[in-house]
């Protein structure tokens, strides 16, 4: 009888996990499906340049142990559902208040992941907050209602929604905002640096890669928002110097020349 | 009050009476709702009341998922798309998590800690009214075509440049809901410290009675500072001062420091309420007592005290520099682990229980298992250089949706459907209710999953729409399909809310074999709540109760006759001492309806032709004046 009702149990067991396998593997279908955009304009998980590549990097350091945990836990979850549910004329059970030594357990072992976590975020902050040795090119960026500017202080040259930089030269935004906050970003290049009004606030990227990257302001900033976008157009260092050759003489019809750069080339 | 009964004497059921008749003849119908100061009804019109603006909320939020489904679509226009996201995210935090809270407050606190109200019944009538006149005022654009349009959070300089007075009515209107948040945190504190049973010391309290301890707190220390920041946006906007203008010595990043400093205490406002709903229903449905109760309460209030030390984390791009963005990054991982803590303890709640599947119990798990996806999304944010690139994207959309609707909405339906029956005296439909809760699951997965995946590809939140060709369109068309789920799901609830209203099976006054206070009196309970005061002889009072070991340690139930329930409660002697309850009064109406009135005349008595408005200012003080004073002055209790 005992064994009946036993085995009864685990096949219910099993084809209750078994019933929930295909929502689970839907999940991490959809969650590995964004690595393999890699064409996307915008994806994060496919940087062309060494800060987003960290970036990357770190999210993932982070986000496999995290899925790791939420897959124990949300298990457990569902065990207990499943082995402790009320059966027919089942005794109250027993009344257990804790268990001091697995709750500090508990409180430790989180304590410890977070601290691991920690130390790579410290350290990649720190990367980031110290702009490479070597030449620099600076760029100041103004984000306005509903466009930006990029001001090239070193070339004398000032552009509109189209940045255009050498590839693997370190590159230094220097962000401000005229009318209302707004905020810098080019997800495949480096994360985001707001346009404050009054302020200035610094971030440096490169792009390793030739090739035309889509950006867009990402701090709400009124009814144009939404079409706030611009581009970033990563050139060889020759093709940068005729196109800066070009700006400087004043042939402003070259700056939108380049938008179909392909990376192939 | 505790003091104030010396020793457990039964009570005549007719002297019990005698308040209620009094209220019936005094005020009758609809009157006996505006002038009740009935924790009871306050509760049902709190949470009637939130639910109408959870509709509204939530019709925003489907028109926003329209206009998203497909790239450059334009159902509304941009400036239409901006008013409806900002009302959704100001209605569903101000107008219906924090009220939802709150009738909850109102419903269970006095029951769950053995008194017959709150310590300021009038008060609790007052932020009320305070609360709904706000949520009106709030709303008021809809009629006149101004309606708030800079997000719910209003960075300025964005929302003192904002045109017309849709800031106006976003800005005064929640200054008026802050008063009512601030009244009813001072009046739930006193309730809790003062109001206990006998024998109720605050480790015998219900961990639902904690946190809503810890969150009255974190209420009336929060709300000051918005009430800065928004003073500062009233003189930017009505007299151009300069608190955020950098041209003149301003500073934008003020008020985000402030609304932040605010607002992550606020998160904890919101989610705590539903971490304490759910503490009360696990045990009961694994009829186990909750695990580790110390490390649950500790645990919530650390999570009081840490939450006012990571706002920043709301502003890592803003450029803080790196070691305050190391630091609030830090203190973000820490309150991660007080949060675990509770995940755990429920976990070990459930372990070994008798677990009975019913639907408090089915919402209560899904709080539990959402709550786990949006704390660990929550974790990768205090990660801050990956935050660099989630900030402001869809990705964060789907964390605070998986925490404020997989968490505190989850929760607070599980607390409808637990306690639905206390009040109305009626089960609500368990099979209609598991259709509710998968169909509610389903569709909440299938619209707020896919927005990781749409920050990670890039999405900023608040785009009116967007081109092809970003990798966006599929997940969008899931999110929105899904939100239609979640429309299905509310409208199966609606109706079994009100079919089980009228013919809904009768509940007797403990029919899940709970644990706590409120099960030992009749559903619904009379308005006195308790004949007798009831002596607390230990945590899970009702259960204790019920169930004592027997000589081999086993849990049996106490033999009939024995067993000090209801009955035995009301069958009590004829003598007994007066029952001290609140006579019903429409002065706190009369106070909280000088409050808009003052707020419609700030608003519009600048405009050209606004002079009929200006009266409106020291009018409104006066009925306010009337109001306080006709309620300082009426006599309050028989």
């Amino acid at each position: 009888m005992f064994h009946i009702k036993n085995s009864r149990t685990r096949f219910g067991v099993m084809s209750q996990v078994a019933r929930r396998l295909p929502l689970f593997l839907l999940l991490f279908l959809l969650l590995l499906a964004v690595g393999c955009e890699t064409d996307n304009p915008q994806n994060t998980f496919a940087p062309s340049g060494d800060v987003a590549d960290k970036l990357r990097d770190l999210y993932l350091i982070v986000m496999w142990p995290l899925i790791g945990i939420m897959v124990v836990v949300e298990g457990l979850l569902v065990l207990s559902l499943i082995i402790f549910r009320q059966k027919r004329g089942q005794a109250v059970p027993r009344q257990t208040h804790g268990n001091t030594r697995l709750e500090v357990a508990w409180t430790i072992a989180p304590a410890l992941f977070l601290f691991v976590l920690a130390i790579p975020t410290i350290t990649t902050l720190r990367d980031l907050a110290t702009v490479p040795d070597g030449d620099v090119m600076e760029i100041e960026v103004t984000g306005r209602q509903f466009s930006w500017s990029f001001r090239y202080p070193n070339e004398e040259i000032t552009t509109t929604n189209q940045l255009t930089i050498p590839i693997n030269q370190t590159v230094n935004v220097t962000t401000t905002g005229v009318d209302v906050i707004h905020s810098f970003w080019v997800p495949k290049l480096a994360g985001k640096a707001d346009a404050v009004p009054g302020r200035s606030n610094a971030m440096w990227f490169n792009a390793t890669e030739p090739g035309t990257y889509s950006g867009q302001c990402a701090e709400f900033c009124g009814v144009g928002h939404w079409e706030m976008t611009f581009t970033v157009v990563a050139m060889t260092q020759s093709d940068f110097d005729n196109w800066l050759r070009d700006q400087q003489a004043g042939n402003p019809n070259s700056n939108t020349s380049d938008l179909t750069w392909h990376p192939e080339e | 009050m505790a003091s104030a009964i010396p020793e457990q004497r039964p009570v005549s059921i007719g002297e019990a009476l005698r308040g209620l008749r009094h209220e019936a003849a005094t005020y009758k119908g609809i009157l006996s709702w505006i002038a009740t100061v009935d924790h009871k009804r306050i509760g049902v019109m709190y949470g009637i009341t939130a639910f109408i603006f959870f509709l509204i909320g939530g019709l925003e939020a489907m028109v926003i998922r329209i206009q998203l489904a497909q790239p450059n679509q334009s159902v509304v226009d941009p400036q239409q798309y901006n008013q409806i996201f900002t009302m959704h995210g100001t209605t569903m935090i101000f107008l219906v998590v924090m009220p939802m809270s709150a009738a909850f407050f109102n419903l269970m606190v006095p029951l769950m800690i053995g008194a017959r109200d709150v310590a300021f019944p009038r008060l609790n009538a007052f932020s009320y009214w305070v609360f709904l006149l706000g949520a009106l005022f709030l709303n008021f654009g809809w009629i006149t075509g101004d309606i708030p349009d800079s997000g719910w959070f209003g960075y300025a300089p964005l929302s003192v440049q904002s045109l017309g007075h849709g800031m106006d009515f976003w800005m005064l209107g929640l200054q008026i809901l802050g008063i009512s948040s601030m009244a009813g945190g001072f009046n739930f504190i006193v309730t809790i410290l003062n109001m206990r049973a006998p024998g109720m010391s605050l480790f015998r309290m219900p961990v639902f009675i904690w946190m809503t301890l810890v969150t009255s707190f974190l209420i009336i220390l929060a709300m000051p500072v918005i009430t800065i920041a928004l003073f500062e946006l009233g003189f930017d906007r009505f007299f151009a001062a300069n608190f955020f203008n950098p041209e003149n010595g301003g500073d934008p990043l003020l008020w985000q420091h402030l609304f932040w400093l605010f607002g992550h205490p606020e998160v904890y406002i919101l989610i705590l309420p539903a971490m304490g709903i759910v503490s009360e229903i696990l045990p009961t449905f694994a009829r186990k007592p909750l695990f580790g109760y110390p490390f649950v309460v500790f645990s919530g209030i650390l999570i009081g005290f840490i939450g006012w030390g990571v706002w920043a984390h709301h502003m890592f791009t803003t450029g803080l520099g790196a070691p305050a963005n190391a630091a609030f990054g830090v203190s973000t991982m820490i309150i991660a682990v007080p949060t675990g803590v509770k995940i755990f303890n429920w976990l070990g709640t459930l372990w070994g229980g008798s677990i009975h599947l019913a639907t408090p119990l089915l919402f209560a798990v899904g709080m539990v298992a959402m709550f786990i996806i949006g704390g660990l999304s929550g974790v990768t944010h205090a990660v801050v250089p990956s935050d660099f690139q989630q900030q402001d994207t869809y990705y964060v959309v789907a964390h605070f949706h998986y925490v404020l609707f997989g968490g505190a909405i989850f929760g607070l339906f599980s607390g409808i459907y637990y306690w639905f029956s206390k009040f109305t005296g009626r089960m609500l439909s368990e099979g209609i209710g598991k259709v509710h809760f998968w169909l509610m699951l389903a569709g909440f997965n299938l619209t707020f999953f896919p927005h990781h995946m749409l920050g990670l590809l890039g999405m900023p939140r608040r785009i009116y729409s967007y081109p092809e060709g970003m990798g966006w369109d599929v997940y969008n068309m899931i999110s929105t399909v899904g939100a239609f789920v979640i429309a299905a799901s509310m409208l199966v609830f609606m109706f079994n809310f009100i079919r089980s209203i009228k013919r809904g099976r009768r509940a007797s006054a403990d029919p899940w074999d709970g644990r706590t206070l409120e099960w030992t009196i009749p559903s619904p309970p009379p308005p006195y709540n308790f004949a007798t005061i009831p002596v607390v002889h230990a945590r899970d009072e009702a259960w204790h109760r019920k169930y004592v070991e027997d000589d081999q340690g086993r849990i049996v139930r106490v033999p009939a006759g024995a067993e000090h329930d209801v009955e035995s409660h009301e069958a009590a002697g004829a003598e007994g001492h007066h029952i001290h309850m609140p006579l019903p009064s429409i002065f706190p109406l009369i106070a909280a309806i000088g409050l808009p009135m003052i707020a419609f005349g700030l608003t519009y008595y600048q405009d050209t032709h606004g002079e009929w408005a200006l009266p409106l200012i020291p009018a409104g003080v006066v009925v306010l004046l009337i109001g306080i004073f006709g309620w300082g002055l009426e006599p309050e209790a028989e």
